[in-house]
């Protein structure tokens, strides 16, 4: 009797843990729920404006669609036609080409500021700015300026026939219209890339350069062994978010040379607008998207791992 | 006497080294200086322009101050066209673009950095993947689904799939990852809800962040100009790119009108840019910067 009381007592005493037990998984719970409702809205955009097009251009890149009849199934069609068109086989070269020259210089020219801004002269955090003002123009009205500039009697030309250049068509000789709009792209992206650049070389310890002195290391030893090793994943990411911001590039190549001359400067974001919205050929347009977005997510997959490792990102 | 070179001696040495580095420092300013010139020509070259004389534009030199101030440029290219009915327009799409992104980034950004719900990590990668999937990627598409909502030639079709952008996400994830979770604990034992912990105690600790995505959220949809021309095709809606490139293919438009049209549009990103400047740099983290 004396044992059976003890057990109900213990019984009866028990609930309260796992009533709170509950209680607090409830709260948990609530707390996840919450977590989930801030990512839903940004989900749900997403669905319908980037994962949904996205499936649909690849059911559409099948099909031929022109807006006024019914798609019709087209199977490789659209590929096929596409790899046989020597523009468009231009096109890609060309927007490789653009991607890798404009990564590169911006890189190397990003880092370069980045350094001339971190040697501690008064008055460098304002030259930063002023620089990054480049970065903050409108893109049109970049455009319209360096139209102007790389015009053949323009200010370019002009400030190179002192050093005995002469007179270069930047935008109508097939040669130099794609170093120009690399040119653009570089005076534009740079300054934003020193930036990173420069928040990286603030972060790095000084502790490691105040010994290579000691050592007697002198400044280029130091650049070359301790600040590039370091600065390593600072410029993996910055080469992969430069290509990502290349490969969609439009408005440069289609503001100052029109994709010319012949398609000398036509990148494939150029193609896929007027493919689909000049002659309405929905279907091939989607075809070059889906070929664009192969392109892109090699270049998004590096974006990821580096995303999962390093601390700080920027747009 | 040589007492009193001794006693000298080092003061002189040490007066020296002290000056060198003076010299060094004035030098690379000086470079400095120029190198931040150099970028800045074009858009020193565009302000001048627009004040200059039509014709002034293709001299062979040119000219950097003008002789004659045309300041009437200014009047001048808001007449020939409705660009104020354009700025209007870009006024609203860019900042609905700004609030939409500064609020649905944070949220989201808060959601990811300090929520484990099942599938976050999923969610995470979803949300990352769509840096592959500009709106250049999927033009057509995303003209169809506007369409099909039948939002042509409405600011609803220019904004909406500007309103999130990824990147945007990320950053504030970034930047509230390094907010220690003991508050967000704390706020929670004294009861505070949800949203007032997001309000109250993440969004005053991510001003920085939120400054950096502000304007670039905001440059980025002043800057659009594939979008509207895609989805615009009346001229009340639209916005000042599509209005100024079509001011220069106009016969008879004078390009430095164009420049002061280009002006007008540079000013509003500098404001934004002077006013959140400091907030900026901490974003950055520039703020160890001399």
């Amino acid at each position: 009797m004396s044992e059976l009381t003890t057990a109900t007592t213990y019984q009866l005493s028990a609930p309260p843990p796992v009533a709170r037990k509950f209680w607090q998984l409830h709260h948990r719970q609530r707390i996840r729920l919450w977590g989930f409702a801030f990512v839903l809205p940004t989900l749900l955009f997403f669905a319908v404006f980037k994962y949904g097009p996205m499936m649909w251009a690849i059911d559409l890149s099948f099909n031929s669609y022109d807006m006024v009849s019914a798609p019709q199934f087209v199977g490789l069609g659209n590929y096929r036609a596409l790899f046989g068109d020597p523009i468009f086989r231009e096109t890609l070269v060309n927007t490789f080409v653009y991607i890798a020259g404009s990564t590169l210089l911006t890189t190397v020219i990003g880092l370069m500021l980045a350094l001339a801004i971190n040697t501690g002269i008064p008055g460098a955090r304002h030259c930063m700015t002023a620089m990054f003002l480049t970065n903050l123009m409108p893109i049109i009205a970049v455009c319209l300026v360096w139209r102007f500039l790389l015009h053949p009697y323009g200010l370019v030309n002009q400030m190179l026939q002192p050093l005995g250049v002469s007179r270069i068509d930047w935008l109508t000789s097939s040669s130099t219209a794609m170093p120009a709009i690399i040119m653009v792209t570089v005076w534009r992206f740079a300054p934003y890339f020193m930036v990173i650049f420069l928040a990286a070389l603030l972060a790095l310890p000084e502790d490691y350069y105040e010994a290579a002195e000691l050592d007697g290391a002198g400044a280029i030893r130091r650049f070359f062994h301790i600040t590039l090793p370091l600065l390593m994943p600072t410029i993996f990411f910055v080469v992969v978010v430069s290509a990502l911001l290349c490969a969609r590039i439009f408005l440069m190549p289609y503001l100052i040379t029109g994709g010319g001359p012949g398609n000398a400067t036509r990148v494939l974001s150029m193609l896929i607008y007027e493919t689909g919205f000049s002659y309405l050929k929905m279907g091939q347009a989607a075809a070059i998207s889906v070929v664009l977005f192969t392109i892109m997510m090699v270049f998004t997959a590096l974006q990821i791992r580096l995303f999962s490792r390093s601390e700080q990102v920027y747009m | 006497m040589t007492t009193l070179d001794t006693a000298r001696a080092p003061h002189a040495t040490r007066s020296l080294t002290r000056h060198l580095p003076a010299l060094r420092k004035g030098i690379g300013l000086l470079l400095l200086v120029a190198l931040a010139i150099a970028f800045l020509i074009p858009i020193l070259w565009m302000t001048v322009m627009s004040f200059q004389e039509g014709g002034k534009m293709f001299n062979l030199r040119t000219e950097w101050i003008p002789k004659v101030w045309h300041f009437e440029n200014y009047p001048n290219a808001i007449s020939r066209a409705p660009f104020v009915q354009y700025f209007i327009n870009s006024g609203i799409v860019s900042l609905t673009v700004m609030i939409g992104n500064v609020v649905f980034c944070t949220l989201a950004g808060y959601g990811l950095a300090k929520f484990r719900f099942p599938g976050s990590g999923l969610v995470l990668l979803l949300i990352l993947s769509t840096l592959m999937l500009p709106l250049e990627v999927t033009l057509v598409p995303t003209f169809l689904i506007v369409h099909k909502f039948e939002w042509i030639n409405t600011y609803q079709g220019i904004v909406a799939p500007l309103l999130i952008d990824a990147f945007g996400v990320f950053l504030m994830r970034q930047s509230i990852l390094s907010i220690p979770t003991d508050y967000i604990e704390a706020a929670r034992i004294d009861g505070a809800g949800e949203l007032r912990i997001l309000l109250q105690i993440i969004v005053p600790q991510c001003l920085p962040a939120l400054s950096v995505l502000a304007i670039f959220s905001f440059r980025d949809s002043w800057d659009q100009f594939l979008w509207p021309l895609t989805v615009v095709s009346i001229d009340a809606l639209r916005t000042y790119p599509l209005g100024l490139v079509q001011f220069g293919e106009e016969y008879g438009n004078p390009a430095t009108e164009q420049m002061a049209i280009a002006v007008l549009a540079t000013l509003p990103v500098f404001l934004l840019f002077l006013i959140l400047q400091r907030s900026v740099n901490r974003g950055f983290g520039l703020s160890g910067l001399k």
